[in-house]
């Protein structure tokens, strides 16, 4: 076993280790284990004083190895890695014993707890032991960008980084630009008009010179990794034969959207069997042609608009689709002003108005006399016809719960607020650019609070609402957020890949491709020529899949080999 | 089995007064701020939930609306302005309207113009109508003794058959409201007995109205109190004593130390409410209905000419005071005869009527239960009307 002469740094967290820990007897301890040639206890290790005195000791006792006994790695190893570094010492020559979360934090005992702590560090000095100095790589940054859907998002995505200068591709597999909102009349809870939103940013992409968009065309290929993409697109491919592109791109914006639910999937709303039950998206189209009538044109004198239809109910959808109750305002608003004389009724379950604006918009509807009836969680209110001698067309059934009673409300026309669901092909998009979808079928962004924009995937980017139901100023934000990022990295140039990834030994690959499959990461190449598979260093996360099921014994994974992992157990039982 | 809802009612309301209910979101802060406001009556949340959806047959069987006094704290309290105090008037006016079976109170209720008509030509038919049975049988110039212009022998038996047409009329309209709140009640228990137990509430809450003394600002109430009981001092007088009021020129103490105190309750608290509605010094006072300007300003200018008949007959100037007495009962007669039955007095008779039948219904359903042996009725079930 090699012995390089070691440091060992205990540190006392103030009284967090050191109240339960005896630091001192652990320091002695340590100064006994291989190869170590000076072991010490200080207050705060990870203060100016203790990285200084890290940096001392190297110099005065040349040590080749470094182990700190102090919080997790995931707090301070970054910290001591530097530490090493400005005394001339590779980063990843040093080691960390967490004595804190795993130790001090969590026993009572001090002597046995100091114990554990003198197991941890020796388990850390003998792994150390065998580890190998490591040089991260760093890979060039292809300043294009390709955005995945021409909808709000996308077209805010590829201004932004278009108008930073940058090269854009946007695909689109419509034959035009403008996605959901290009089907929307005015826009809650200012009324702006959607149109009016759209076609200037419509027409400032297609006349962008740094923009290429590619209607009618999609992604069938997406190769490489972070910053260096390679994307095949099959361009006009709905006109006949495709002309197949290759794109060399950085980075990939998924700004692929969402549809709307099925309404007739809701049976007991009479969607498709009520001429006059229509979906808001019907009524949109209503609206932007600039009449409200009911099928036989005529005026209607009750409108009814039905809230949640597939969103919150165990039996479709148990997300809130976020956008359906301003819009029903809206509706409510846009009724009112047309029909002075209707009677505008919304049939909700839960009244979501959080947004900007949003809460004195829904006072002002209530102001201009719309009936907001509310119906139970898990219940539905059921549509039929009226009986003859009525004054209106239809009847709703509603189980009204602020008043208890079961009501019939009368309707001429009905628009169900159906709610939003992903897009059909929502799967084959993971697979394309290795993204995962959650259990609605969204995609699932890299942290839900901290990271909403980027994925598990090095340089793919999600915005809009294919990462869950949102409005249109979330969408430009996130749009914008992805944008700022990518920018982020290409302002940068070059791109610094970690040290730890996994290697093939070419020699002993097999070819099985076994690897291939398991990766999470899409990391691993099979090179058909040589009949072996490599690591694509700048997409492994170093997670370890591939080690343990390659057949050969063929992959490391570099600062998790067999011998440090094994070293650290014989370490740890003493 | 649902019921129709008709988004169309609060068309019809709005001309009572109801014009911001549908600004409410039911958050039940008012019904939470009320002192009254307890489980089965649980107001003005509900009734203005009925009105919204229109669920004209509730809202018709509503005594809530009577149980409210309009203390005003609801509608300081409402994040919505939904005004839900000023719904609850607007809910006792349509109620007034439905008791109604002539139609005479909506027609009022929704057009002031043709209230004040009918009053100007009740006034009329009565001035033209007095002054022609003065000529006929005395002397302009004779206030009172044999040759008396208006002789207090045949007023007083014109008060009694007004009184009597006037009751037919109240006691009609009483019969449809018990129609409307119990009678047609299919779910209600029969309960002869809780009527004969509960009696004794209808007079105690007429003369004290003491459930109004429980709210919390008591400024109001002994306001109320005081133009209510001068009223009935008044009434007492003139039903029973009209001979000695009419006597004079000397003062009968007996009668009139009674008279002048109940004509200054009269003037002093007519003027106070009429003071707080122009000034709109509180909620309750902040929306006045063309129908309660008309009632206040009713009884003061009769207060008025009543004192100028009184010092002009006790000055000796008996021909003013005759002419006087004729515009005093121009203004008497519109204000009994169509305020009584038809707006805003009336509510002298459905106010402690609804006290009541809710103290009968309550107990009825609390016996019921009872009966049912399933449930021991709460205290606040057997006594739902709830005290501060």
């Amino acid at each position: 076993m090699p012995e390089p002469r070691t440091g060992v740094f205990i540190c006392n967290c103030g009284t967090n280790i050191a109240k339960v820990v005896d630091c001192d007897a652990v320091a002695e301890a340590a100064a006994g284990m291989p190869g170590v040639v000076v072991a010490r206890s200080y207050k705060y290790m990870c203060s100016n004083p203790g990285q200084e005195m890290i940096a001392q000791e190297i110099g005065d006792h040349d040590l080749e190895r470094v182990v700190v006994a102090a919080c997790s790695p995931r707090m301070h190893e970054p910290t001591f890695r530097r530490a090493v570094e400005t005394a001339g010492l590779n980063p990843y020559l040093v080691e960390m014993a967490n004595i804190r979360e795993q130790c001090s934090w969590v026993h009572d005992d001090g002597a046995r707890a100091t114990e554990k702590a003198e197991d941890l560090v020796r388990a850390a000095v003998m792994r150390v032991a065998y580890h190998e100095p490591l040089e991260r790589l760093s890979v060039d940054m292809c300043p294009n960008t390709l955005v995945i859907g021409g909808g709000i998002a996308g077209l805010t995505a590829a201004l932004e980084l278009a108008g930073a200068g940058k090269l854009v591709y946007l695909v689109e597999r419509q034959p035009g630009l403008g996605g959901n909102v290009a089907r929307v009349d005015l826009t809650a809870p200012y009324l702006d008009s959607a149109p009016d939103i759209l076609t200037d940013r419509i027409t400032r992409v297609v006349e962008h010179p740094d923009i290429t968009v590619m209607t009618n065309s999609e992604l069938v290929r997406l190769d490489g990794f972070v910053g260096n993409f390679t994307a095949t697109l099959a361009v006009n491919g709905n006109d006949g034969p495709g002309e197949e592109r290759r794109v060399d791109v950085g980075s990939v914006i998924v700004c692929t959207g969402y549809r709307e639910f099925d309404a007739s999937r809701a049976t007991h709303l009479g969607y498709g069997k009520h001429p006059n039950v229509i979906t808001s998206f019907e009524f949109e189209h209503m609206l932007r042609q600039g009449r409200i009538e009911t099928k036989e044109g005529r005026l209607p004198q009750y409108v009814a608009i039905v809230h949640c239809v597939g969103s919150r109910s165990a039996e479709f959808h148990g997300y809130c689709s976020r956008v359906c109750c301003m819009t029903a305002l809206k509706y409510a608003h846009e009724v009112k002003s047309a029909l002075p004389g209707s009677y505008v009724s919304d049939v909700y379950v839960d009244m979501h108005a959080f947004g900007k604006g949003c809460e004195d918009f829904y006072r002002r509807s209530a102001e201009v006399k719309t009936l907001f009836l509310m119906y139970g969680k898990g219940e539905h209110p059921v549509v039929r016809r009226a009986d003859p001698g009525d004054d209106c067309e239809m009847l709703i059934t509603v189980d009204e719960q602020l008043s208890g009673e079961t009501i019939e409300l009368p309707a001429d026309l009905i628009i169900l607020m159906v709610g939003m669901e992903p897009r059909e092909d929502a799967e084959s998009v993971t697979r394309l650019v290795n993204i995962s979808q959650d259990k609605d079928g969204w995609f699932i962004e890299s942290h839900p609070k901290l990271d909403p924009v980027a994925t598990t995937t090095d340089g793919v980017y999600i915005a809009g609402a294919c990462q869950s139901p949102k409005d249109i100023p979330d969408s430009v934000a996130q749009a914008r957020a992805a944008a700022a990022r990518i920018l982020g990295k290409i302002a940068k140039g070059k791109l610094e890949i970690d040290a730890m990834f996994a290697e093939i030994d070419q020699d002993r690959c097999s070819g099985c491709r076994v690897c291939n499959e398991i990766c999470p990461y899409s990391a691993i190449e099979f090179d058909a020529a040589e009949h072996r598979s490599h690591v694509i260093s700048a997409l492994c996360k170093a997670c370890g899949a591939c080690v343990a099921t390659c057949p050969s014994a063929a992959i490391k994974a570099r600062h998790f080999t067999d011998e440090q992992i094994f070293a650290e157990i014989a370490g740890v039982l003493g | 089995m649902a019921i129709r809802a008709n988004p169309k009612l609060i068309e019809e309301l709005e001309p009572y007064g109801a014009e911001d209910v549908m600004k409410c979101y039911h958050c039940g802060n008012c019904s939470a701020v009320c002192p009254f406001s307890a489980d089965p009556y649980v107001f003005p949340r509900k009734p203005m939930r009925y009105l919204q959806m229109g669920l004209e047959e509730k809202l018709e069987g509503q005594l809530d609306p009577w149980l409210c006094y309009y203390c005003g704290e609801c509608s300081d309290q409402c994040p919505r302005d939904a005004e839900p105090g000023e719904t609850m008037m607007s809910l006792r006016r349509w109620l007034t309207s439905r008791y109604d079976w002539t139609g005479i109170s909506r027609l009022f209720y929704r057009s002031w113009r043709w209230e004040l008509l009918a009053i100007l030509l009740v006034a009329v038919i009565t001035a033209v109508a007095f002054t022609l049975f003065g000529m006929s049988q005395g002397s302009l110039s004779d206030y009172d003794g044999p040759n008396a212009f208006l002789p207090s022998s045949a007023i007083h038996i014109f008060d009694w058959v007004l009184a009597a047409v006037l009751l037919a009329f109240l006691l009609s309209n009483a019969a449809r409201m018990w129609w409307f709140t119990m009678g047609r009640d299919k779910d209600l228990p029969k309960s002869p007995g809780s009527y004969i137990s509960s009696a004794w509430m209808l007079p105690a809450h007429f003369l004290t109205q003491m459930r109004y003394s429980q709210c919390e600002h008591k400024g109001p109430w002994v306001t109320h109190l005081a133009l209510m009981l001068s009223y009935c001092v008044m009434l007492v007088l003139i039903m029973f004593f009209l001979a000695e009021m009419a006597s004079g020129p000397s003062v009968d103490w007996r009668v009139h130390v009674l008279g002048y105190l109940a004509t200054a309750g009269l003037v002093v608290s007519s003027i106070l409410f009429l003071r707080n509605r122009m000034k709109k010094s509180a909620a309750q006072y902040r929306h006045s209905h063309e129908s309660d300007w008309i009632f206040l300003s009713l009884i003061l200018a009769v207060a008025l000419t009543g004192i100028l008949q009184h010092i002009l007959h006790r000055t000796g100037l008996d021909a003013a005071a005759n002419v006087t007495y004729i515009v005093h009962l121009a203004l008497v007669v519109p204000m009994l005869a169509l305020e009584v039955p038809f707006s805003k007095w009336s509510h002298l008779a459905y106010r402690p009527l609804a006290i009541y039948l809710a103290q009968v219904r309550a107990t009825a359903l609390a016996r019921a239960r009872r009966g049912d042996g399933k449930q021991q009725p709460s205290a606040e079930q057997a006594a739902p009307l709830r005290t501060a």
